[in-house]
């Protein structure tokens, strides 16, 4: 039951997912709209939720989610109380236990500034599965290490292939020891609760003996605090996403952490075009680029790319 | 003798059942005040921490009375174990397990609950009021029953007494 998807759902809809439940480590995505078929990603293809819990891949047999059950859904997810979830609201999305990321679409409630305030009616869930596949790192170890000493690694792909999870399942077997390098303390920051599932505070994943997990916290302010806080030898985060987070990353960095992070991109120049810093940073920042990509409906490392290598 | 004895046991009960109404006068102002004790150190854990209402639930268990700390620290557990009842039906439920033989009126336990009968708010100061109003109802019936409580108190016990020395001059 621990992390499993029937927890997102309140106990009267229970039996309609048991099913589907059953199936989770297949499923990408559940796809909630009001009045509309319920959409499952199972294993890189599209299918519809029936009445009766089954699958279907006719539209026409497809159970439709009213409103008020997509209202109950959220609230559920929430724990009954939105409130708390305010500033994941603002973003769009909110990270449930066991790591779920839940994309919510409504309408936005704008500030005077005509930023947003939060979202109300909310009627439309994405709800991503998040998959701990501890042995998902097994393949990339052996490159990440160099003479018994970690590689800056970033780790590209586009939404859905895989990053989060291969980091994860790095950042474990980092922690723990591996046949490549001896146990590292690691720490990380888990600003959306996507690494660790942590609730309350306890990470839900297995993220190794010795991390430290700085959960909800903005990342350029996590990882500052964990260099001065926690002392740890690697330095882990999810989505690397602009330049403050970056430049904190170079300040870990010059203190003489390792780095691991995954940045959103189908190639390494989509990402160098991104952030737009100059091509010296990238060829001696990182030792290793691992880029991802779906490939049969499973997801592959498509390049290992070396620092150097990489922009040769 | 025997009648100067059953006229000491006939006051002795009376006078022992009028401490036993002001005990129970005391009590319900007493459990008033720990349930609004609850509820503020709830809407702490709302205003400083931004915690959710289960968590909010586990962090207050343990500073409550008992038995009410017990009941917090299950609805925090339930809520945990995502048994999939809401968070009011979890709250309502042990709650009114642990109100079971307590000096407490219907509205007292309604003026309580009714923060989990609201919809859940998505604005923080929302769901604050919500909580600040049982918080008042509460207050307010303590604050009535204290300004009645000492004179109730005082007639309890003198009616008891008084009980007691009007049956002994009966049977006497």
């Amino acid at each position: 039951m621990k992390n499993s998807i029937l927890q997102l759902f309140p106990l009267e809809y229970r039996l309609l997912w048991q099913q589907t439940a059953q199936r989770q480590e297949y499923i990408q995505e559940i796809r909630l709209r009001a009045g509309q078929p319920v959409i499952l990603h199972m294993g890189g293809r599209e299918v519809f939720l029936t009445g009766d819990g089954r699958t279907t891949e006719d539209c026409r047999g497809a159970y439709r989610m009213e409103g008020g059950t997509l209202e109950q859904i959220f609230q559920h997810i929430c724990h009954y109380s939105p409130y708390a979830f305010e500033e994941e609201l603002k973003q769009g999305f909110l990270t449930v236990e066991g790591g779920h990321r839940v994309g919510v679409a409504g309408q936005a409630v704008l500030e005077p500034d005509g930023s947003v305030r939060t979202l109300k009616n909310i009627t439309f869930l994405n709800i991503r599965i998040a998959h701990q596949i501890k042995g998902a790192a097994d393949g990339v170890l052996p490159r990440i290490y160099s003479s018994g000493r970690l590689k800056n690694t970033l780790i590209i792909s586009p939404p859905g292939c895989g990053k989060t999870t291969l980091l994860r399942d790095l950042i474990r077997q980092i922690s723990d020891g591996n046949a490549f390098g001896r146990g590292m303390t690691v720490g990380v920051v888990d600003e959306r609760s996507e690494l660790g599932g942590s609730f309350m505070g306890r990470p839900q994943n297995d993220m190794g003996m010795r991390t430290d997990v700085l959960d909800g916290c903005p990342k350029a302010v996590g990882m500052l605090m964990l260099l001065r806080s926690m002392a740890p030898e690697v330095i882990a985060i999810d989505e690397l996403g602009g330049m403050e987070e970056l430049d904190a990353l170079r300040r870990a960095a010059n203190c003489g952490c390792r780095i691991l992070a995954t940045a959103h991109g189908e190639n390494l120049e989509e990402v160098q075009c991104r952030f737009g810093v100059d091509r010296d940073f990238w060829d001696s920042f990182f030792g290793l680029y691992l880029v991802l990509c779906r490939k049969d409906g499973k997801c592959v490392v498509k390049q290992a790319l070396e620092g150097r290598e990489a922009f040769a | 003798m025997l009648k100067l004895l059953g006229s000491c046991m006939i006051l002795t009960g009376c006078f022992g059942m009028g401490l036993w109404y002001r005990a129970q006068f005391n009590g319900r102002i007493r459990t008033l005040r720990a349930l609004r004790e609850i509820l503020e150190l709830l809407s702490g854990e709302v205003r400083y921490g931004r915690s959710t209402l289960p968590e909010c639930c586990s962090l207050v268990a343990k500073k409550a009375q008992p038995p009410f700390g017990g009941a917090l620290e299950r609805v925090g557990q339930n809520m945990r174990d995502n048994i999939g009842l809401s968070f009011g039906e979890t709250f309502q439920k042990e709650f009114e397990e642990a109100f079971e033989g307590m000096h407490l009126k219907d509205e007292d336990r309604e003026a309580f609950l009714q923060f989990t009968r609201q919809a859940c708010h998505a604005d923080g100061l929302m769901q604050l009021r919500a909580m600040e109003q049982s918080i008042e109802l509460l207050r307010r019936t303590e604050e009535a029953l204290e300004k009645e409580n000492a004179e109730k108190c005082r007639m309890a016990v003198g009616l008891g007494a008084m009980s007691g020395i009007l049956l002994i001059l009966i049977l006497w």
